[in-house]
């Protein structure tokens, strides 16, 4: 690494923990002048969290949450995947389906919620429909848009050198489309946690939303700050997550 | 009595035609290409040069005719017909010898089976040392060399080409006409050349066929006669001229104009009148 990259990074990581440190100083200065019921200090919530943490609240709303979380992206994943691959290589289908497709991602899906409630009651597997419906959308378009994308030159080659109708997807169909898939499981992993909370909102009171929920009731902002944190941390964490996959993923993509 | 021993043609092309719904892209097009042969194929954009390699190669279905290879009519892409395409058609995932061997582990050959072959043609087309590189890291020109290792690696007695120099720059298509004519000399198969530079079309060519017309029909097919080897001086000589200057004009030449063909054009002409049906250079 020469001199300037190095002189450039310092430059960026600078401003980065400069950035932080101004935010963290602010979040103090004004939860120290606010009210308690409405906004609470930085250390105030650090002290919250470390007493959640501790008395395992937090890391038993975590493991509610995440189990939830994971078996809904399963699902999503799967049904975005194989969804969006026959939507693009079935033409019918996809005449058929789209306009429902359509439609259900114009429809904002926490106005979903009470009906599911009032459908599939409380629990685990209404959670994880939720998780579903948040999340398997991206997947399912972007699989969509990539498989549709292929170029008929490809098509052309595999068919041309005698590669049987199965092993086209296998070959050509499937891997070209991985990359795309990727780019929508990368946004499926915010909107599932959108998701998961607002499930956890409406159906229950554990997970993270659950805890969330309470802390509210009590007027507990410290903690209420705490969990949001949290849920921060998580989500910036999956889109570290999501970018790597898709990065991993698209490497062929370059140029 | 005396028995006329003809050589089976490689691919026969027996009254062909092609039309998508009410638009008829060509009709009734014939010709053979013979084992070891080369024919150019020339026509303007949009006259159906495509269309007509995708239905030799069963990739297409004609709406009239058929095509032989081989003597064996032609439903789906037939064993030992390979494709070099204008966009080169490499699998961006695979790396260059993956991509070599597709036409063979298409085929369930294992990728070490494939692997001395598919060696010797990367050596062939000079990619030496890119093996494990991916398309996306390669130049054009590059690219395509391994389009063609792709196709030869199937040996191929059939090989059609759709303008596969067209994506590259006027360099590096000067030195790759030359490395295919050199590397043809060390095979034969029947070749169908589509492109749209009439320089390269008579180059590459032993007969050229020229498109022509809506629908496009063959306008006439020309014997190039310059022998093999050819390379860069071929361009220089009178015959190349002659010829090129015959089919410019036949391409070029526009359903109003009177202007005649030149006068040496019988010398290029080997299936005259049949096929001269329109207009203008009968007159002169
Ligand atoms: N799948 C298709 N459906 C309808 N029309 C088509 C289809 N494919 C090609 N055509 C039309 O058929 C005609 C011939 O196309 P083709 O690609 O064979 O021409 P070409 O001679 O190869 O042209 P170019 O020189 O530009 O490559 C064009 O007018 C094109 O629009
Ligand atoms: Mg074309």
């Amino acid at each position: 690494m020469n001199r300037r990259t190095t002189r450039h990074r310092l430059r960026v990581l600078s401003g980065y923990v400069g950035g932080v440190l101004l935010g963290a100083v602010l979040w103090q200065v004004i939860g120290t002048i606010a009210p308690h019921e409405v906004f609470d200090s930085l250390s105030d919530t650090l002290a919250r969290l470390w007493q959640i943490i501790l008395d395992g609240t937090l890391g038993t709303a975590l493991w509610t949450s995440f189990q939830t979380y994971l078996v809904g992206m399963v699902f999503a994943l799967i049904i975005g995947a194989f969804g969006g691959l026959l939507l693009a290589r079935r033409q019918l289908l996809r005449i058929a389906l789209e306009p429902y497709a359509i439609a259900l991602y114009a429809t904002p899906m926490v106005g979903i919620i009470p009906f599911l409630l009032a459908l599939l009651g409380f629990g685990f597997w209404p959670k994880v429909v939720v998780i579903i419906l948040f999340a398997f959308f991206p997947v399912l378009l972007n699989t969509q848009r990539g498989a549709q994308s292929i170029s008929p030159e490809l098509l052309d080659v595999a068919r041309v050198y005698r590669t049987r109708e199965r092993d086209i997807w296998r070959h050509v169909i499937l891997p070209y489309t991985l990359p795309f898939l990727m780019t929508g499981v990368r946004q499926s992993l915010a909107r599932g946690l959108v998701g998961m909370i607002a499930a956890d909102f409406f159906l229950s009171s554990d997970g993270l939303g659950g805890l969330l929920i309470t802390a509210s009731e009590r007027f507990d902002t410290a903690e209420m700050l705490a969990i949001t944190l949290v849920i921060t941390v998580i989500g910036l964490a999956l889109m570290a997550i999501g970018r790597a996959l898709e990065n991993h993923f698209a490497r062929w993509r370059v140029g | 009595m005396p028995t006329v021993t003809e050589v089976e043609p490689m691919i026969h092309v027996d009254h062909l035609g092609k039309q998508y719904g009410e638009r008829t892209v060509f009709s009734d097009i014939s010709f053979d290409v013979n084992p070891g042969e080369i024919v150019s194929i020339v026509g303007p954009s949009g006259c159906g040069k495509t269309t007509l390699l995708r239905c030799v190669v069963g990739l297409m279905k004609p709406s009239h005719g058929t095509v032989l290879v081989s003597g064996t009519p032609v439903v789906d892409p037939p064993e030992g017909v390979a494709m070099v395409f204008q966009h080169f058609g490499l699998f961006p995932w695979k790396t260059i010898a993956a991509n070599v061997a597709y036409g063979l582990t298409a085929k369930g050959v294992s990728m070490k089976d494939a692997a001395p072959r598919v060696h010797e043609l990367i050596k062939l087309v000079g990619l030496e040392g890119f093996e494990k590189s991916y398309p996306y890291q390669l130049s054009g020109g590059m690219q395509q060399r391994a389009g063609l290792a792709r196709a030869l690696a199937v040996e191929p007695g059939v090989l059609v080409m759709d303008e596969p120099f067209a994506a590259l720059d006027a360099q590096t298509r000067d030195i790759l006409q030359l490395e295919l004519l050199r590397i043809w000399g060390t095979r034969s198969a029947a070749m169908m050349f589509v492109t749209h530079s009439i320089d390269e079309a008579v180059l590459m060519g032993d007969r050229i066929v020229i498109l022509r017309g809506r629908p496009s029909s063959i306008f006439d097919i020309v014997d190039v006669g310059i022998p093999h080897p050819r390379g860069r001086e071929t361009v220089d000589t009178d015959r190349f001229r002659t010829v090129r200057d015959y089919v410019w004009r036949a391409v070029m030449h526009d359903e109003a104009d009177d202007t005649p063909l030149p006068t040496d054009a019988d010398a290029v002409r080997i299936e005259p009148q049949s096929h001269r049906n329109m207009n203008g250079h009968d007159h002169g």
